[in-house]
């Protein structure tokens, strides 16, 4: 199986059993994803070609991005589609979108923490004048049925073991905290433009993702853990192994996007994210039992202060009331299929190295 | 007092001491001082030349032995013990130097910058971090920034991957207060381990060490009779002795590692470190240790007191790198001596 195979066979999943009836309101209409090429984004192209090969939904799909080069190189067979449009451009500067667009979803921001510790203005100046522009422009799109902006689970804190949506804590104050603070700001934003102009816009809060398309470079957990597997090298912890984390597979993320947007009603907030906890040794041990030979686990191989740690597990009883959503991949499914697309895609890139 | 709590002691003997010798130390002292180091259980053995990897050069110092063979008789000589180094961006490249330190057999990546340039360590620690070895962000000077300032820069570094942050006290100029309050903060707002790096131009290194570790850190720096650069660093076989006397595990074993510094002394120092009175004056302005030799080399050319000098340098915030000044400041002190005379 190849792994454009693969990420077909996930949505064709997820869709089955009528789910995809579910989303008749998209059929024949043009939808465009602002910071398409990311995961979030790349899943929702994942999706939508799925939609139109196999239900026959017409939709065309406009994916705005400044990195377009990056997204033909890593999905050829989504950035060759007829049905699918690349657009170059920065969405401070947005200015190619189609006036036939019926939806929108906003999901420009960098997620990485590196980005944001070194670059805070950069990081800043992308989500609040990035979102300033996409409400601007979403002005002038008649047809325009929904606008759904990506936030982030980090907007809101709370000394309950699951965050709701009504969470009223805030993010600390100051550069470290700039991307939540700056998430936080946009969300209002986003508010204000629902007030003033009558644009029709919810929000999404994205908690933590695992799925083909993840960058392995990155210095989240579950990322580091898949990587050192697949370097044959040991996992390493660096705490005692007991903070816990959720993990939502990247074709449900898409599902539960497309649904908020076509079926949510305007200033809705909705967490996406799994419940499902796991500690960060167990998670660790389920992604040793994807690889051969079966990587050795160390614990604490750093000590790790255990005072000072973030609650990521949302609360998702309203998107399962209001929407009938719920997790449709668990966990161990969810990190069996990216270990398989990560070995998949390591096999390749020997391929291409030993000619 | 009873604390059983563990803390990580990482050496570098062989680093900051190469400071003190040129960065003459040779392959056969490394192999030496590594297997008693090892034979004691040291936790990290830190190797190299004094400004760490890839900083052999004329303008810094030629070490004697290459990184290269460093590294490797440093692995050959250690079973237990962790191999440590330390890098600087800029003197240190990803490509021509971390990578083949990984081969040589690295365990252990402390990536270094003046303690308000933390940004120039993100490519180092994040690849460091995918390498699959234990990094390590360390922060040089670091008295010279607020302890919120100094906080803003760890967390940079814990944002690339760092698994601990070190901050360094390259003068010498902390007291006991100001390292406890730079500890517990940290170790409040961070959610990675804290350890400290002592000098001990006011005689303060062990001082300052046991307050760091009261604080919270997990990790102390120190070196076999306090072979390092200027007044020298904490006295390795000093801490151990006290850490055991307050109820701290380290796992090392006393008798074997003041072995390891008697050994020390007698195969590897051509000179103890002591407190001069210009250790003092470095420590008091805040001038980084490693400028003694430069320093009192210049002083005497254009004749005026190394003191001075330090002071001035304290007064214009130099750091490591900026050894040129030390020129500058020698020649204006000269010519305003003129002046006066006049």
């Amino acid at each position: 199986m190849k792994r454009h195979e693969m990420t077909r066979n996930d949505c064709l999943r997820i869709l089955k059993s009528g789910r995809d009836k579910l989303l008749d309101p998209l059929r024949q209409t043009e939808l465009v994803v602002i910071g398409g090429t990311g995961f979030v984004g790349t899943w929702i192209a994942e999706m939508v070609a799925s939609l139109n090969d196999e239900y026959q939904f017409g939709i065309k799909l406009h994916l705005v991005s400044r990195s377009t080069e990056k997204f033909s190189s890593q999905a050829p067979h989504l950035a060759a589609r007829e049905d699918i449009q690349l657009i170059k451009s920065d969405v401070r500067q947005l200015g190619k979108i189609p006036m036939n667009t019926d939806w929108v979803i906003h999901a420009a921001a960098n997620p990485d923490v590196r980005t944001h510790a070194s670059n805070p203005l950069d990081t800043a100046s992308v989500i609040v004048e990035g979102t300033m522009s996409v409400v601007r422009t979403a002005e002038r799109l008649g047809r325009l049925k929904k606008l759904l902006y990506l936030s982030s689970g980090l907007v809101c804190s709370s000394q309950d073991s699951s965050l709701s949506e009504n969470a009223k804590g805030a993010p600390e104050l100051g550069a470290s905290f700039i991307y939540p603070n700056a998430k936080r700001f946009a969300e209002t934003v986003c508010s204000a433009a629902r007030v003033q102009s009558r644009i029709p816009v919810l929000v999404a809060r994205p908690f933590s993702f695992i799925g083909p398309y993840q960058s392995l470079d990155t210095p989240w957990a579950q990322t580091t853990f898949l990587a050192d597997a697949l370097h044959g090298r040991p996992i390493r912890l660096l705490g005692d192994g007991q903070l816990k984390r959720s993990y939502l597979y990247g074709s449900d993320a898409a599902y539960w996007f497309l649904r908020i947007l076509t079926t949510g009603p305007s200033g809705d907030v909705v967490n996406v994210g799994s419940q499902e906890d796991i500690s960060l040794q167990d998670l660790a041990e389920i992604v040793a039992q994807n690889f051969e030979p079966s990587p050795e686990i160390l614990l604490n191989t750093s000590p790790r202060n255990q005072g000072r740690t973030t609650l990521l597990i949302p609360d998702i009883t309203h998107v399962h009331d209001e929407y009938g959503l719920s997790v449709l991949t668990p966990l161990n499914e969810a990190v069996k299929l990216t270990a398989q697309w990560h070995q998949m895609q390591k096999n390749c890139e020997k391929d291409i190295f030993s000619g | 007092m009873e604390t059983n709590r563990k803390i990580i002691i990482s050496d570098p003997t062989l680093r900051d001491g190469n400071h003190a010798v040129g960065h003459q130390l040779s392959s056969e002292k490394i192999a030496l001082y590594c297997r008693a180091a090892d034979n004691a259980g040291v936790p990290i053995v830190e190797v190299g030349h004094g400004n760490g990897l890839g900083a052999s050069s004329l303008q810094l110092g030629e070490a004697k032995v290459s990184d290269q063979v460093a590294l490797i008789t440093a692995r050959e000589n250690l079973s237990k013990s962790k191999l440590g180094i330390h890098v600087i961006p800029g003197f240190a490249t990803i490509e021509r130097d971390l990578k083949p330190a990984l081969d040589w057999g690295v365990d252990v990546i402390r990536v270094a910058a003046h303690c308000s340039e933390a940004d120039i360590c993100e490519r180092h620690i994040s690849f460091s971090r995918s390498q699959g070895v234990e990094v390590w962000g360390c922060l040089m000077m670091s008295h010279m920034l607020s302890p919120t300032l100094l906080l803003e820069q760890a967390r940079k570094m814990e944002s690339y991957g760092a698994e601990g942050i070190v901050f360094m006290d390259s003068a010498g100029h902390y007291l006991p207060d100001a390292v406890r309050h730079r500890v517990e903060l940290l170790v409040d707002e961070l959610s990675i381990s804290v350890g400290f790096h002592a000098h001990n131009n006011l005689g303060l290194a062990i001082a300052n060490s046991l307050a760091a570790a009261e604080a919270g850190a997990s990790l102390l720096d120190g070196c076999a009779r306090g072979f390092g650069a200027g007044a020298g660093n904490t006295q390795l076989e000093v801490l151990i002795a006290v850490l055991e006397r307050l109820g701290y595990s380290t796992d090392i074993d006393l008798y074997k590692i003041l072995d390891a510094a008697d050994l020390a002394e007698q195969n590897i120092m051509k000179n103890m470190p002591t407190i001069s009175s210009n250790s003092v004056v470095s420590g008091l302005s805040g001038v980084f240790s490693g400028f003694m030799k430069p320093v009192l080399r210049i002083a005497t050319e254009f004749g005026v007191d190394p003191r001075d000098i330090y002071f001035e340098l304290g007064k214009r915030n130099i750091v490591a790198g900026q050894e040129d000044i030390i020129l500058e400041v020698a020649k204006d002190l000269t010519q305003h001596k003129g002046k006066r005379i006049k």
